[in-house]
């Protein structure tokens, strides 16, 4: 496909877009005259993410981490003591099971949301940077379709890297330390059976709580042609956010910032179990999809594709 | 041009429906509760005769004292003292579990940890995950009645007023809502000037009568000082499994047996000497020189008394939006919800 092949596509998009493919989908994205076109579209795109060498360098950096923690309480010789280092560690020593919600909380401040910043910073300027977003467009699915197929590929990946650590960390404590009944935060002990069924909701809690920030990195994808840029800009925003969220003379913007809520998944860990910051978490993230989905849709369908 | 401007609008709408949503919930909450008229002495009656035992919510309390944030960090003493302060001053979440007199459960939530205590007939058991703690106590057989002997609620109600008529002012203030229930408000305004109280608001739940929030608002402050309030609450009975508490596996044990009380029914080992000047909120509590001597040395050489004080006429006084502490330079104590002054006056006059 030659370039004036594109251009023309790109000025028949933003000219008459009452007419063709690219308009059908704007109003119904899966209502295309070629829905098999659209779903190849997110199957292609979920193929290639998880084909790519770099998506599984990150979810494998992100297995490392509860895999050490586990093999460093293993090998030390002194009993970890309760309220030195990150919390659960102490209790890693009984139960293995925590070495999940341990590699979670390590990973949460900075290894998260750096691997999320980096997929979702590179969902739209990755292609520009290439040269393939234009024939990614050329497809009869449309720019919104695209925009939600790339935003569904970063979220699938909050999920992967979400499930490698807790995965990790299961298997790493079944290896190398007793597994047996847990005991909550609230001091009940719960099966094991349970237990299992609560580390997957706390992979849910910690996904969803991802799900703003990928907005945000899709949102700064939009805006360059340069991933890198994107990548950047979205990992430093993920650390402004919780710097700010740390500063108590800033009380008032704490329930707005999209980090508040991540480390609250301790909720689930208590008896009855409490989904209030499960809610309000949910609530948060879905207030900033929209927000920046909404600003990535406007900043997209307006664009000029020229790579 | 115009299909641009279109493509960008749900950039704009979306924003300003989150900021319409934001702005409308408070407003509809502060929606007028119509209630029937009552005086401050049928809520009052109403809140005696609350009969309520078996239930189970969430209570929020939050604290603007104004008092500087404590490290939590730095030497074990240090962080001891800023715990124990915490608990005071800090924003807390705690779940209540109540079924019937014999059976509760207390959760103090806080971010990674959680403190629990349960009683179950006459076991009481303390928990803290932080350090995986239990502690045990066997709560002595209660022979008291429980009931206030000869006192009905109106009798109750009227004896209250009587108690605090001369030092305050007990009002209605607007019905409001509270975790979903409505609600009167008891208003309590102290009469005297010479107090960092502004006002004490109970808000009590126009079915039951229990009291849903409490709300000490400072003179000098626009946020209530102290609010505790339920959140959410609901009057079902809680599941009984809740209430039957074994200490886990690797947790540290200890049993405790409670402080024994001696005839006067004082605690033993208090500290004598505390005397307390004036009557309602002015009054001022005064310790004399050397009554805990050791105590008040290690208090003065933390590195937090000079950074909590401030410099004043005649020793250091803490003053914050509900309280004012003045220890002279000869080591007596004055404390009360009172400006430093009344302090310092009450200070010269001993």
């Amino acid at each position: 496909m030659s370039d004036k092949t594109v251009s023309d596509r790109s000025v028949s998009d933003r000219a008459a877009p009452e007419s063709g493919p690219a308009a059908s989908s704007a109003t119904a994205p899966t209502g295309s005259p070629r829905p098999g076109g659209a779903w190849a579209l997110l199957v292609s795109e979920l193929t290639v993410l998880f084909r790519r060498r770099r998506t599984w360098a990150l979810l494998l950096a992100l297995a490392a981490v509860p895999v050490l923690i586990a093999v460093a309480v293993r090998l030390s010789s002194q009993e970890p003591t309760p309220g030195r280092g990150p919390p659960f560690l102490d209790q890693v020593t009984q139960n293995g099971l925590f070495v999940a919600v341990t590699g979670l909380i390590v990973s949460i401040p900075l290894f998260l949301p750096l691997t999320v910043g980096v997929v979702a910073g590179d969902t739209i300027a990755g292609e520009a940077g290439l040269g393939t977003l234009r024939y990614l467009l050329a497809a009869p699915a449309g720019r919104v379709w695209l925009l939600v197929v790339k935003y569904i590929g970063a979220a699938v990946f909050c999920l992967a890297a979400t499930l490698t650590v807790v995965t990790a960390g299961v298997l790493a404590g079944l290896a190398l330390f007793p597994v047996g009944p847990l005991t909550l935060l609230s001091g009940d002990t719960i099966s094991l059976a349970e237990s299992f069924l609560r580390a997957l909701l706390i992979a849910g809690y910690v996904t969803v709580s991802l799900l703003g920030l990928s907005a945000i990195g899709l949102f700064f994808s939009t805006l360059t042609v340069v991933s890198v840029g994107a990548m950047a800009a979205t990992i430093v925003l993920s650390v402004v956010a919780q710097v700010l969220d740390s500063l108590p003379q800033l009380d008032w913007l704490h329930p707005w910032l999209f980090s508040h809520y991540w480390l609250d998944f301790a909720d689930l860990l208590r008896q009855p179990i409490d989904f209030t910051s499960f809610g309000a978490n949910a609530l948060l993230q879905g207030g900033y999809l929209l927000v920046f989905g909404a600003l990535a849709y406007g900043r997209f369908a307006t664009k000029d594709i020229l790579s | 041009m115009s299909r641009t401007w279109l493509k960008w609008m749900p950039a704009v709408a979306v924003p300003a429906v989150i900021v319409a949503g934001v702005l409308a919930v408070p407003l509809q909450a502060g929606a007028a509760v119509d209630l029937p008229d009552k005086t401050p002495q049928d809520v009052l009656e109403l809140a005696a005769g609350s009969t309520v035992d078996t239930f189970s919510g969430t209570i929020e309390q939050t604290s603007e004292l104004g008092l500087p944030e404590i490290p939590s960090t730095g030497d074990a003493a240090t962080a001891e003292f800023a715990d124990a302060l915490d608990l005071l001053t800090g924003s807390h979440t705690v779940r209540v579990y109540q079924n019937g007199p014999d059976q509760s459960r207390v959760q103090v939530q806080d971010t990674m940890t959680e403190r629990n205590l349960i009683q179950n007939g006459a076991d009481l058991w303390l928990y803290d995950s932080a350090d995986n703690t239990a502690a045990h106590t066997t709560l002595p057989a209660d022979t008291g009645d429980r009931s206030a002997p000869g006192y009905t609620p109106s009798e109750m109600a009227d004896t209250f007023l009587a108690e605090v008529a001369p030092s305050t002012e007990v009002t209605l203030g607007e019905n409001t809502e509270v975790a979903g229930r409505t609600a009167y408000e008891l208003v309590l305004t102290p009469n005297t000037d010479d107090t960092l109280v502004g006002s004490v608001s109970i808000a009590v739940d126009s079915e039951t009568g229990l009291p849903l929030r409490v709300q000490v608002e400072a003179l000098e402050a626009a946020e209530p000082a102290i609010s505790v309030a339920f959140t959410s609450l609901s009057f079902d009975a809680p599941p009984a499994d809740l209430f039957v508490f074994t200490a886990p596996a690797g947790a540290t044990v200890t049993e405790e047996s409670l402080p024994t009380k001696d005839a006067a029914g004082h605690p033993e080992g208090e500290t004598s000497g505390v005397t307390v000047t004036g009557s309602g909120w002015d009054a001022v509590v005064s310790v004399p020189a050397g009554a805990d001597a050791a105590a008040m040395a290690e208090l003065t050489a933390s590195p937090l008394y000079s950074q909590l004080t401030d410099a004043v006429d005649g020793g250091r006084a803490l003053s914050a939006t509900l309280m004012s502490v003045l220890i002279t330079d000869d080591g007596r104590v004055f404390a009360g919800s009172v400006p430093v002054e009344r302090l310092q006056a009450a200070a010269a006059q001993e």
